[in-house]
């Protein structure tokens, strides 16, 4: 069976987090095992893709009032909010033939690990093209994928919990006179764990769950490891100049 | 002259577009928004590679898939004419 190592983080700030992904990509070397990591969010962060203008997204007041850090991603896609949620993030090489180099085809292919997760919770779901998971018609899981120099990092959300309102009062709304539609619209087309359950469900239930979805998925045994020691110096340094620095976060 | 627009692509992402332009063509464009663009860096040649293009949907349009083939550039969410109806939108 194929081995895959699996990182288990904890919660860390949104820049450490995104640090820690950047550095297990760069870090990959050829013949290297492809990496699980399940992560989690303290403080409570939003984090925009990269393409996004920070000043139309986000309402940084808001932000700092209430203690959430901003980080862009180096991943497209949107703004998420991410307060009671798993995070994973997935890396290997291209040459290691696990996922298609069809980009859309990948997202499937990976995805389909949330899918087999979800299950595994009893909840019935999908993957919806480009790099969504819905659950009963409703997203339940966001992605984002990059590669470079022959590697491949995806990482995304499983929403455990979802607060709607405090949501939209951290994201910009282009009318604020919208917001009450705007919200319920969110409501209906959102989703989280705890919400199709039916119960209340923690982190480390989920986390289950999602692990043997990859291991399933990839016909995989994950196995508990830890961050090298290049990965580690890496990362401390990405989150220092990039993570960290306001060039880089207000980019656009 | 200053512009800018915000347009949801059917099936697609948001784009964002702020534009200075005059004299018929862009000087300066910045594209924004949710998508997904491989390799991502592209986005810079794709605003650089707008400067001085005519304002027309047809010559933009023209003008993004050529930046996007030259370079292999695969986008998600938006394709040329998307953003060339969203740069248009931002000259309105």
């Amino acid at each position: 069976m194929t081995e895959f190592r699996l990182l288990l983080t904890g919660e860390d700030s949104g820049a450490r987090n995104m640090a820690v992904d950047e550095a297990i990509m760069r870090e990959f070397r050829p013949g290297d095992k492809p990496t699980v990591r399940l992560y989690g969010w303290r403080p409570p962060a939003v984090t925009i893709g990269y393409f996004q203008a920070m000043g139309e997204e986000v309402n940084l007041e808001a932000c700092s009032r209430f203690g959430v850090d901003v980080v862009r991603r180096i991943t497209g896609g949107g703004a998420v909010f991410h307060d009671a949620e798993l995070t994973y993030s997935f890396v290997c090489g291209e040459e290691s033939g696990l996922v298609p180099k069809n980009i859309l085809r990948s997202y499937s292919v990976i995805c389909n690990s949330i899918v087999s997760g979800l299950r595994h919770l009893g909840i019935e779901a999908g993957f919806k093209p480009l790099n969504d998971v819905v659950a009963n018609g409703k997203k339940i899981s966001g992605n984002a994928q990059t590669r470079r120099d022959r590697v491949l990092l995806q990482h995304g959300t499983v929403l455990i919990r979802v607060d709607v309102e405090k949501m939209f009062s951290l994201l910009k709304v282009p009318d604020e006179k919208l917001l009450g539609k705007m919200i319920e619209d969110a409501k209906q087309r959102v989703t989280s764990v705890e919400e199709q359950v039916g119960r209340e469900i923690y982190f480390e239930e989920v986390s289950q769950a999602i692990q043997q979805g990859f291991s399933e998925n990839f016909r995989a045994e994950l196995v508990k490891g830890g961050l090298s020691f290049g990965e580690r110096a890496l990362a401390e340094k990405i989150e220092k100049e990039r993570f960290g620095s306001d060039g880089w976060t207000y980019l656009r | 002259m200053k512009g800018s627009s915000v347009h949801k692509v059917e099936n697609g992402k948001m784009l964002r577009v702020s534009l200075e332009f005059g004299q018929g063509k862009i000087l300066e464009a910045k594209i924004s928004g949710d998508f997904f663009m491989h390799p991502e860096e592209s986005i810079k040649l794709l605003e650089d590679g707008l400067r001085g293009c005519g304002l027309s949907e047809e010559a933009l349009a023209g003008r993004i898939a050529s930046i996007v083939e030259a370079n292999s550039v695969q986008l998600f969410g938006f394709g040329p004419k998307d953003l060339a109806r969203a740069i248009m939108e931002a000259v309105q």
